[in-house]
Parts: structure tokens; C-alpha cells; sequence
């Protein structure tokens, strides 16, 4: 057992595909680490994910990790056709990296998980899968969308099954983890929210990370799987969306008549993470992916 | 003994070295509401400056031990080389207050909640004490949530016990054990850097021949005496720490052992509690000869977990109390608020109390409206 140097371990960074996403998280997702995206359902976590997996194929110069992606997913179905989509705007902005015939999603592994132990299981059969993909384009991202799907339903509110789940989580983080440091992988894990009732600051009044509370269409949210699996993971984005209602005044020819515009307010906060200050971001989604916006 | 060295806020220190104070010798002959006058303080506050340089001065001047059996000590004997122990500073003031002037050599402490708001801004006050001897041993229990700054004390801890001994450091090296893969080297490279920063404005402010003793660290320098060890499984931590004794006796100038964090690897796998507890021990036993043998200091971060009893939800350390009661000393770190705070839950030697910290982009220092209040005086 030799200690690292701690000069020779840089930390690599697989960007997003937006600068000011990228600025916001110091380059993008770590490798060696951890990441979870935190948000309710249509908040766009999936479209990060999707975005992600097409960027790591970057060359190293260009942000990526000049490498190949293993898409878990256990909400059905997979976005095909979104992935599609996103796959034709990112090879036109990137033709030049490319050769012509040259397919982004034929990097993408996808594998659909239905139980926490199906996980594990296809975790233990990852490791012969990357070192046999060596000579091909490497594996260097894991995408796991969403890990709260595996544990919401199959576990019953008792003491000894809570204990059994968060025994899990803490087997799956550091199987995850273990991985990641062998072969230099970002991790990135989405998970839901439940909603907050009561006055205290989250869950049994516990408050985690920067925020004091997480707002999210008007409501108050926490993430789901508790404080157990929060101390599995490295570090925590979360994903808000709120509607905001603008009035336009409209001057048509039979005198003033106002419209009320419904807008999507979409921003990305870091709620923890060991490298990264408090700090947050508006986004927008758009056909071609998922932008900063500055203000 | 200089001025900077004693034990007070970072004001005080900066009001008395600005008024023409720069040895305690030169405290020795003034009146309390002298000094007031001069530094522009309530008298009480004046008075307590006094008492510290006073008995500052006293533990310098009684070195003189007789021991009776070679290695036998009198309490005597071991309160003056406890004094004279160093500490590491946490680079908050406040922190660093509570903590009785920093993190002690040869103690064990386990950082869990938010109490790290103690950690006190002057850099220089995180001192490792470096007395050889005295048996309390520096075992320290940090812990807290998710994302209230356990990782960013392990750096800074690591990083401060580099500060030379001119500073009022301990001029050592640090051993990093990371569990859970939270370290980040660009972190820490920015809280390296800092912390020269810093060194050379206090140098500045002290001696103005800042020709003389300009830092000649790098931040790079200070990485390289930072042996990082990344552990992917629980048998490797232990065989890690069993190891360890091997390592210091290569590396003697290892000052500091920070553990992030000691629970991960536990938290899974074990069926058989009592086995669990078991090995716990015996590592926390390991642990703690280190400390006394090498004289090191040894911080173990630690998860915080939920406690179910009677129906209400309490925070505890994670593994357990039996795993608890072996740190001498246990440190809470806690939102109030929207400041993190850190509280020292137990210790052998201070009382219990608490303070606010912030983490910046420079690293650890105190909070920013205890700053405010310390402005507003």
C-alpha cells in the first residue's frame, strides 16, 4: 500500500454540452465521484442524462472523456426518441469530431434494471464488461436514471426493512464507487423528490446541504430515500421548476385586453458537493438539449 | 514567546500587535484598565488578555521536571507538557476557541454535526501539540449531515498541520484516508493556497523585514506531504491501519490522521453486530496507540444517522454508541439557521460549548456575522 500523489490526481470533468452549466459545476461531472440530480418528474434529469452519455464521446481537448456510456435505466420506457433527437443536433454541432457514418448512440449502452438486486447484480458483471470493452472506446460514465424507482415500492415502512434498504444503498454506493476509481468513471444517479409536510426544515427537521428548503412548483420537496443514501452519494444538484405567469398587455384594435403567458422558470442548484460553493443557475430545454441561461 | 502565539480572538491579537505589543514581556507591567485605554477594549476584556499572558508566561518559565522512575510523570509534569502541546488550527477562530486553541496532538476526534462553526479564522491558531509524553491521546469523533462541511474540515486539517513551526504551526505531515471518494484535489489545492496566502499576510503584518522569512511554500508542496489513500472496501481500511504503524515509523513527521470517513465501508455487509462492534474497536484501539506512540493527532469524520426511540427521531453517530465512547473527544457539526455550527458533544478537557463557522472558497473560517459582530466592537 503506497500512498497517491496528489499531483499526478487530477480530477477529470465530463462537460454537459452547456459552458454555463459547465462554469456553474467547475467543468462538469467529476469522474472518480458520485453525482446525484435531484428533481420531480418533468424537471428534465433525464434529458442531463441522454446529454451526458452524447458529450463523454467528446475528445478529451473538447470537455469529454473520449469514451463510451452504460445507461441503466429503470423507468420505462427508455427515450428513444429523444435520445435520437438529441443525437442528430449534437453530431451537426460536433460533425468534425465524427467520420460520416458514424452513429453517437452506438456509445450508449442501455440496460434496463428492475430491482435493486437485478442491480447489483448486472454492477458485478459491469467490471468484465469494461475491461473487455477496453480496446474498443472505453467506458468512462455510468448513468443510473433513476435509483429511487428501485426502492419506492419493494420495501415495506418497519424497522427491519428500512434497515435491510439502507444496507443497500450503502452496497450499491460503494460497489458504484469502487468502480468509479478503477476505471476513472463519472457517476451519475438521478432520484425523486416526496413532498414536505409539516413545518420542520426537511425530513424529522433535517436539514442536508445548502438549501433550507427545495421549492419546486410551488411546492415544498425533499429527496426521496432519506439521509442514508444522501451520505452515499458525493454530490447533490437539484433541479427546480416553477411556473411563473407574465401579463401581456396586448393593444388590438377593440381597446386593451390583457394575456396572462404562463413561463417555465427552470434553475439548477448544488445542494452539496466537496468541490463546489453554493451557487445556482436558470437552464432552459430546448430541442437540442438542456442550456444555461445567463441573466 | 511572542504575542501571536497566545490564545486570544484574532482582534485582540491584531489590536495589541497594532498598539506596540509584540512580546509578552512587554504585557508583564501594564494595569488592566491601561491597557483598556490603549487598545480601545472594556476593561474586562483588558483583564483577561493580562490573565493569559500571565500564565502563559508561567508555563513558559517552570520547564524544570524531576522525574522520580524514568517515564513516571507528575500531574504537574504532564499539565505543563500538555501546554506546551501544539495545536493545529481548524483557520476558524471560533472553532479554534472552543477547541481550546485547535485539535490536540495524540487525541482522537470524531467530527459528525454542524459544531465545526468553532474552527476559528486565524489561521494560526491550529496548533497540533507536538509534547512528547504526556499520555492524553488526541482522538477526535467529527460528524454530521450530508453536505455541513465534515470533508472540507479533513482538507483543511490536513492542510494546516503543514503550517511551519515560525507560525505557529506544527510544520507536519498529514496521512489522508478517504473512504468515500469525497476528496477532491482541486479543493484542496484552493485551501493550500489560501493558507500561504494567508501565512504571508500575517507575515507582512508582524515582522515588516518580510524579506527576511518570506514563505517559500508552494501549494504544490503542500499536496505532496498530504499521503492520500483512496480504500474501496472495509477489509482494506482495516489492513490499511494495520499497516500504518509500518508507514509512520518511515515517516515521523506525520503529524495528523484524518479518517473520511470511518463509518462508510461499515454501514453494509455486517449481519453480526457484535462482530461489527468488535472490529470497530479493535481498529479504534489501533488507532489511538498510533496517536501515543508517534504522538499524532487523529481526526475521524463520521456519518450521522437517525435513532428511532419511542416513536421520535433523534440524530446519533452512525456504528453505534460503544463506537462513540471510545473517542476522547466528539464534535457535533449542525445547521442553526442558515449557519453551520459545531458543538462539542464530549470531551475530556472543554467544556462544552459552540460556534459558528462558514466554508469558503478559501477554506474553513468563522462565520461571517460573527465577523460582523467582531467589526462592529
Amino acid at each position: 500500500m503506497t500512498p497517491q500523489s496528489l499531483l499526478q490526481l487530477t480530477s477529470q470533468k465530463c462537460t454537459t454540452g452547456c459552458p454555463i452549466l459547465d462554469r456553474l459545476l467547475y467543468g462538469g461531472i467529476p469522474c472518480d465521484s458520485i453525482t446525484e440530480i435531484v428533481a420531480e418528474s418533468g424537471s428534465g434529469k433525464t434529458q442531463i442524462c441522454l446529454q451526458l452519455s452524447l458529450h463523454a464521446q467528446l475528445p478529451v481537448s473538447h470537455g469529454g472523456l473520449a469514451a463510451s456510456s452504460l445507461y441503466l435505466h429503470t423507468e420505462f420506457p427508455f427515450p428513444f426518441r429523444r435520445l435520437h433527437q438529441l443525437c442528430l443536433s449534437f453530431r451537426s454541432s460536433n460533425a468534425h469530431h465524427f467520420p460520416v457514418n458514424d452513429n453517437p448512440c452506438d456509445r450508449i449502452f442501455v440496460q434496463s434494471v428492475h430491482t435493486a438486486d437485478h442491480l447489483l447484480e448486472i454492477m458485478s458483471k459491469t467490471d468484465p464488461f469494461i475491461e473487455n470493452s477496453k480496446n474498443q472506446v472505453p467506458v468512462r460514465l455510468i448513468v443510473i436514471d433513476s435509483i429511487a424507482a428501485l426502492f419506492r415500492s419493494d420495501f415495506d415502512n418497519n424497522p427491519v426493512e428500512l434497515k435491510r434498504r439502507s444496507s443497500l444503498f450503502f452496497k450499491i454506493s460503494s460497489k458504484l464507487k469502487a468502480l468509479a476509481k478503477r476505471f476513472n468513471l463519472a457517476v451519475l444517479v438521478t432520484n425523486q423528490v416526496v413532498d414536505l409536510v409539516g413545518p420542520n426544515e426537511g425530513i424529522n427537521g433535517l436539514r442536508i446541504g445548502n438549501l433550507v428548503c427545495l421549492h419546486t412548483s410551488g411546492r415544498r420537496v425533499c429527496p426521496a430515500l432519506g439521509l442514508a443514501w444522501a451520505n452515499c452519494v458525493n454530490s447533490r444538484l437539484f433541479l427546480s421548476r416553477n411556473e411563473e405567469v407574465i401579463r401581456e398587455e396586448n393593444e388590438k384594435s377593440n381597446g386593451q385586453s390583457c394575456d396572462f403567458v404562463k413561463k417555465k422558470m427552470r434553475k439548477l442548484y448544488v445542494v452539496f458537493a466537496p468541490h463546489l460553493p453554493e451557487s445556482s443557475c436558470e437552464f432552459e430545454i430546448t430541442r437540442e438539449g438542456l442550456f444555461g441561461v445567463e441573466r | 514567546m511572542e504575542i501571536w502565539r497566545l490564545p486570544i480572538s484574532a482582534s485582540q491579537r491584531g489590536k495589541l500587535i497594532s498598539a506596540g505589543y509584540t512580546s509578552l514581556s512587554s504585557l508583564s507591567s501594564i494595569s488592566s484598565s491601561d491597557l483598556a485605554r490603549e487598545l480601545k477594549v472594556s476593561e474586562s476584556e483588558a483583564m483577561n488578555i493580562l490573565k493569559v499572558a500571565s500564565h502563559s508566561r508561567g508555563s513558559e518559565t517552570s520547564n524544570a521536571s524531576c522525574s522520580i522512575v524514568e517515564g513516571a510523570q507528575t500531574a504537574w509534569d504532564m499539565l505543563h507538557d500538555e501546554e506546551s502541546l501544539m495545536h493545529i488550527t481548524t483557520s476558524s477562530a471560533d472553532l479554534d476557541n472552543i477547541l481550546g486553541g485547535g485539535i490536540h496532538c495524540k487525541e482522537v476526534t470524531e467530527i459528525g454535526w454542524s459544531s465545526l462553526s468553532l474552527i476559528v479564522n486565524s489561521v494560526l491558531k491550529y496548533k497540533l501539540t507536538t509534547a512528547f509524553g504526556s499520555e492524553s491521546i488526541i482522538f477526535m469523533l467529527i460528524g454530521g449531515v450530508p453536505g455541513i462541511g465534515k470533508t472540507q474540515l479533513g482538507i483543511q486539517i490536513a492542510v494546516n498541520v503543514q503550517i511551519p513551526n515560525d507560525f505557529g504551526g506544527l510544520g507536519g505531515k498529514a496521512i489522508y484516508i478517504d473512504t468515500e471518494g469525497s476528496f477532491m484535489v482541486e479543493r484542496a489545492f484552493q485551501i493550500a493556497e489560501a493558507c500561504i496566502e494567508d501565512m504571508s499576510e500575517y507575515n507582512r503584518f508582524l515582522r515588516k523585514d518580510f524579506q527576511e522569512c518570506k514563505i517559500k511554500m508552494l501549494p504544490q508542496d503542500i499536496l505532496e506531504n498530504i499521503f492520500y489513500f483512496r480504500i474501496c472496501s472495509y477489509t482494506e481500511q482495516i489492513a490499511l491501519i494495520n499497516y500504518l504503524d509500518k508507514f509512520l515509523s518511515e515517516h515521523k513527521d506525520v503529524k495528523v490522521i484524518v479518517v473520511d470517513s470511518v463509518t462508510f465501508h461499515f454501514r453494509q455487509d455486517f449481519d453480526d453486530m457484535a462482530h461489527r462492534t468488535r472490529v470497530l474497536s479493535g481498529m479504534a484501539l489501533k488507532l489511538m496507540n498510533l496517536a501515543k506512540r508517534f504522538s499524532l493527532a487523529v481526526v475521524l469524520l463520521n456519518q450521522v444517522t437517525t435513532k428511532h426511540t419511542e416513536a421520535s427521531f433523534q440524530l446519533a453517530f452512525a456504528l453505534g454508541d460503544s463506537w462513540s465512547h471510545t473517542c476522547t473527544n466528539r464534535i457535533v457539526l449542525y445547521w442553526n439557521g442558515n449557519e453551520r455550527y459545531a458543538y462539542i458533544d464530549k470531551s475530556p478537557s472543554l467544556r462544552s460549548a459552540s460556534a459558528a463557522y462558514s466554508v469558503t472558497a478559501r477554506g474553513i473560517r468563522n462565520s461571517s456575522s460573527s465577523c460582523k459582530r467582531i467589526k462592529m466592537m
